[in-house]
């Protein structure tokens, strides 16, 4: 309670200094990025302006071994002896996996490498309960703790620290529909703006006014604060979007799907101009508990064909480097068919990643069918926060530490954009992120990750493989680390600053000493 | 126990019925005190209304799909059920009918007959004030849930898990109470049934052959009355009703130790609804100040409360089921299992601003998109109905009161007098002069597109 008071009062005065654009706004819970000290805010995230992250919501969890299909094996046949899809009838990717037979589109792309698919994504004791289920991928949480803030929330105040103070220019983040996305949502506010046509939006808000007046600091005065915000940001982006919708071209003929009418929508917002990082669209029926052959594979034609159609859109108007696409659903099903020709609620599944910036082809190990878990169903092979974790990074531009102030974790990334890693993660476990800066002239500011405990060592060497100075030398648990070395003694020219562990790991990068 | 006030009764009426006008609240207040209040008017049984069509007991069909009744049909009941709504007077039993159609939401796009839903909805209404043990055990094998989370067809050779799941998980103790292996163990028990038409059939051939099962740490051979009985005896189920209850009718954040103590009453009346709602609406903490307001109105209250608040008795439905589905609540299509979650959930960007829409309308006779609405206020009758009428700043104060729960600022207050004078003063304020019927609509507005106004 006390936490709580405080915040209103700093937000009452931030609100004071703004001319009253601030409201305060609920229950607020200690949160790691909260205490990040000012003068690392401003070196802060989105580094790269411009580049936008589309994130398609498969509502009722997506079957996964039906979507990417293990059509070599007889163990998928020996449990779905009756919704299995036959080789014969899907589409061949590589390694004995195949797609489903209504993603003729999606094939193509992935031919041209432009889909990376990444292969049981999950995390530890997957809930299945598909509320649950949802508000973990939404918050980025492990699996025993709840948290109240989207992963995209978190993001996003860290890329636009002055908010809710004062409203940035552009609509934060977008999503189209009508209920906010816990995704958006954090405890400083609500960053989406949501709606489902930019000219109706424009034109019911218009006429809305809203006053600047602080609400008292009760529990009812939470609520209309929170109104109030809700008001003043209608207010604000409502004409951003309208305008940019009108200036917005479309390259392309988009099929008649809802789905195909978010994204288009996307697609001419982005080509009007707007400056927002992250749009959430949404298809749903993945809950394929009955009679789903069919079902399931109308929902994944209608997304092949509405991705293809964006896709092509934004490579026909130049904006396809910019952009990126990435599937997420709450679980995957059951590895065995029930007796109703569907699927219950399961556990790893399946990502995609589109777009013209990932390295593409098939990420990670075929499903196990024979060593599942406790329910006999999948074992996850990579933390779908690794996923995040890479697009955040290398595609959005935010650095390791604050990569890791999200998640509360240090995930190591996966080879999905062509300037993420190229490794499997088994293979490093250790990660040097960035020394800057470079050229150095005395103190250089070094961060590192590394994802198991274990005794590392960071030094600097000169091309001949001589080392010159050590930096830190000891047991790191896992996590990202700053440090800041002082170089100043060293003498001008070309080094390679290092990090190793102890089975040979190693990554090292090119400095130049002035 | 609370004080005997119109303040208190307001913010009872606001919270257990859709929304009340002036003379319900007169009529209340005539009661004397909350118990014979809620014995009398609020929680008082009435028969059962009659149905809105003779459909609903014509057995289902597809060529009902095809010829466009079923879409017919059930837009038919969606009005016969708010109807009910706007004439509910003092009874909150379609708010409880709204409450179990929240709690065990079925959705319209499964349940393909309207014939179902009707049933079911008539099942919610004959137990709005009964045993809730009971109405579980009926649910289990009410035809449209059986459709709805797939036990139609389900046999005990491997089960559909799919209703088990959610009986345990919404329905009853919550999630984290149970484990996989009890919603596959329960699944054999819920198996064996098989919908046809209106009704719904157990074969003993489809059920569960093992001489027993172990759920939640019993092995007994469970037929459904003794799995709910058994669920019932868990003492998660009681407190997660309770917590529901409580977020619906107090504070969206649970406050565990009164819930509590709402649950041992419950529990110790035999799950019967009368006496914890009894408990509720006459403790102390319902009427605590910091809870009054603190509701954000779900899209049925506001549409059907604001027709209550402004005396519209026979509303525009067409414009009620249009802006409904835009405000995120079509009855009949909750958004998932779980139903509404509703409080912030309801706004966003673009639900904030269609609920001034909808506001809008009920007094311009437009909707957003120009289309007529077939009933509007006449706001010079609105108006003379309170005996403050022609002194502008009393009449200001008593539709405030009557409209809001959330204490109104004095900025604001002096803002909706200045909308009702339009540039004159006080004094010269009366319902007979020029203009004097806009300026009511445009203050009304005004007062509608507060924030406050959401907020119940």
């Amino acid at each position: 309670m006390k936490k709580n008071v405080s915040r209103k009062q700093f937000l009452h005065q931030m609100a004071l200094l703004s001319g009253g654009a601030a409201w305060g706004m609920g229950s607020v819970t200690g949160k790691a990025y909260a205490q990040v000290p000012a003068s690392m805010a401003s070196m802060v995230a989105g580094a790269q302006p411009g580049k936008a992250l589309v994130i398609i919501q498969l509502s009722g969890g997506n079957d996964g071994l039906n979507t990417v299909i293990p059509a070599e094996d007889d163990q998928y046949f020996i449990k779905r002896p009756d919704i299995g899809i036959k080789k014969d009838a899907a589409i061949p990717l590589k390694n004995g996996m195949y797609l489903n037979p209504a993603m003729l589109g999606i094939k193509k792309m992935y031919d041209q490498g432009k889909v990376s698919v990444l292969q049981n994504i999950g995390y530890s004791n997957p809930n299945r309960s598909h509320f649950r289920a949802t508000d973990i991928w939404n918050t980025g949480s492990n699996a025993n703790i709840v948290w109240d803030e989207g992963w995209a929330g978190r993001y996003l105040s860290i890329k636009y620290p002055q908010y809710p103070m004062n409203l940035p220019t552009h609509p934060m983040a977008i999503q189209l529909g009508s209920v906010e996305s816990l995704l958006f949502q954090s405890d400083l506010g609500r960053f989406g703006t949501v709606f489902e046509d930019p000219n109706l939006f424009y034109q019911l808000v218009n006429g809305s006014t809203a006053d600047s007046d602080m609400p008292p600091a009760t529990l009812a005065g939470d609520e209309l604060g929170f109104l109030k915000q809700i008001a003043t940001s209608s207010i604000q982006y409502s004409k951003v979007i309208q305008e940019c919708a009108a200036k917005g071209k479309i390259g392309y003929t988009y099929p008649s799907s809802n789905l195909a009418r978010q994204l288009q929508i996307v697609s001419k917002l982005i080509s009007g101009g707007i400056q927002t990082p992250i749009f959430l669209t949404t298809i749903g029926g993945f809950d394929t508990h009955s009679n789903q052959l069919t079902q399931h594979a109308n929902l994944w034609k209608t997304i092949s064909e509405a991705v293809t159609a964006f896709q092509t859109d934004l490579e026909n108007m130049n904006l396809a480097d910019s952009v990126s696409v990435v599937t997420f659903s709450e679980f995957g099903r059951t590895v065995k068919q029930n007796g109703t020709l569907g699927t219950d609620h399961g556990t790893a599944a399946p990502m995609f990643v589109i777009g013209k910036t990932v390295r593409g082809g098939l990420i990670g190990e075929n499903p196990n069918l024979k060593i599942l878990d406790a329910n006999g169903d999948l074992k996850f092979n990579y933390d779908y926060r690794q996923v995040y974790s890479t697009i955040i990074r290398d595609h959005l531009g935010v650095d390791a530490v604050k990569t890791q102030q999200i998640f509360n974790q240090a995930f190591e990334r996966l080879p999905i954009y062509q300037n993420s890693p190229d490794q499997l993660p088994e293979f490093t476990s250790l990660e040097l992120v960035t020394s800057v800066p470079n050229p150095v002239i005395d103190f250089a500011l070094i961060q590192y990750s590394v994802f198991e405990k274990m005794q590392i060592k960071l030094a600097v060497y000169d091309l001949q493989g001589q080392e010159i100075q050590e930096i830190y030398q000891g047991n790191r648990e896992v996590g990202s680390y700053q440090i800041t070395a002082d170089l100043a003694r060293i003498s001008s020219g070309f080094y390679i600053i290092s990090l190793s562990g102890p089975n040979g790991q190693r990554q090292s990068r090119r400095m130049i000493k002035q | 126990m609370p004080v005997w006030n119109s303040s208190n009764m307001s913010h009872l009426l606001s919270r257990s019925l859709f929304g009340f006008s002036k003379s319900d609240l007169t009529m209340a207040l005539g009661y004397g005190t909350f118990a014979d209040f809620i014995d009398k008017a609020l929680l008082k049984d009435a028969a059962m209304p009659a149905a809105p069509n003779a459909w609903v007991n014509t057995v289902p069909n597809n060529i009902q799909n095809t010829d466009g009744s079923t879409g017919r049909w059930y837009n038919e009941m969606t009005a016969w059920w708010y109807t009910r709504m706007v004439n509910e007077s003092l009874s909150m039993r379609e708010k409880m009918v709204l409450f179990f159609h929240n709690h065990f939401a079925n959705e319209r796009a499964k349940v393909n007959y309207p014939q179902n839903m009707y049933a079911q909805n008539q099942l919610f209404r004959k137990y709005a004030f009964g045993n809730f043990k009971q109405l579980v055990k009926d649910v289990s094998k009410d035809p449209a849930m059986l459709i709805y989370l797939d036990g139609n067809n389900s046999r005990g050779v491997n089960p559909n898990e799919n209703y088990s799941r959610e009986l345990m998980e919404l329905f009853t103790m919550g999630i984290g109470n149970y484990t996989e292996t009890d919603v596959k163990q329960a699944a054999k028990v819920l198996s064996g049934y098989i919908v046809s038409g209106l009704t719904s059939t157990f074969v003993p051939a489809r059920w569960y052959t093992e001489a027993n099962v172990t759920v939640l740490g019993k092995t007994a051979k469970f037929d459904i009355n003794t799995l709910v009985d058994h669920i019932f005896d868990q003492k998660a189920t009681a407190q997660f009703i309770c917590r529901k209850l409580y977020q619906e009718f107090v504070y969206y954040k649970p406050d565990e130790v009164f819930i509590t103590k709402m649950a041992t009453v419950f529990r110790a009346n035999n799950f019967e609804m009368k006496p914890v709602l009894k408990f509720l609406f006459t403790s102390d903490d319902f009427y605590k100040k910091e809870i009054i307001g603190s509701k954000i109105k779900s899209p049925t209250q506001l549409l059907v409360g604001s027709a209550k608040l402004l005396q519209v008795k026979t509303p525009d439905l067409n414009n009620f089921y249009e802006l409904a589905r835009t405000l995120q609540m079509q009855l009949f299509q909750p958004p998932n299992v779980a139903g509404w979650p509703g409080q912030r959930e309801w706004i966003s960007s673009t639900t904030y601003s269609y609920r001034g829409g909808f506001t809008d309308s009920l007094l311009s006779g437009k909707r957003y998109n120009g289309v007529a609405v077939t009933s509007k206020l006449v706001p010079i009758a609105y108006a003379r109905t309170f005996s403050t009428s022609e002194k502008a700043i009393e009449f200001v104060d008593e539709i405030i009161g009557l409209a809001l729960r959330f204490p109104l600022s004095d900025t604001r207050r002096k803002f909706l007098l200045d909308t009702l004078l339009d540039g004159t003063i006080a004094a010269n304020w009366n319902t007979y002069t020029a203009n004097s019927d806009a300026r009511v609509n445009k203050f009304l507005k005004a007062l509608m597109r507060l924030p406050e106004y959401q907020l119940c």
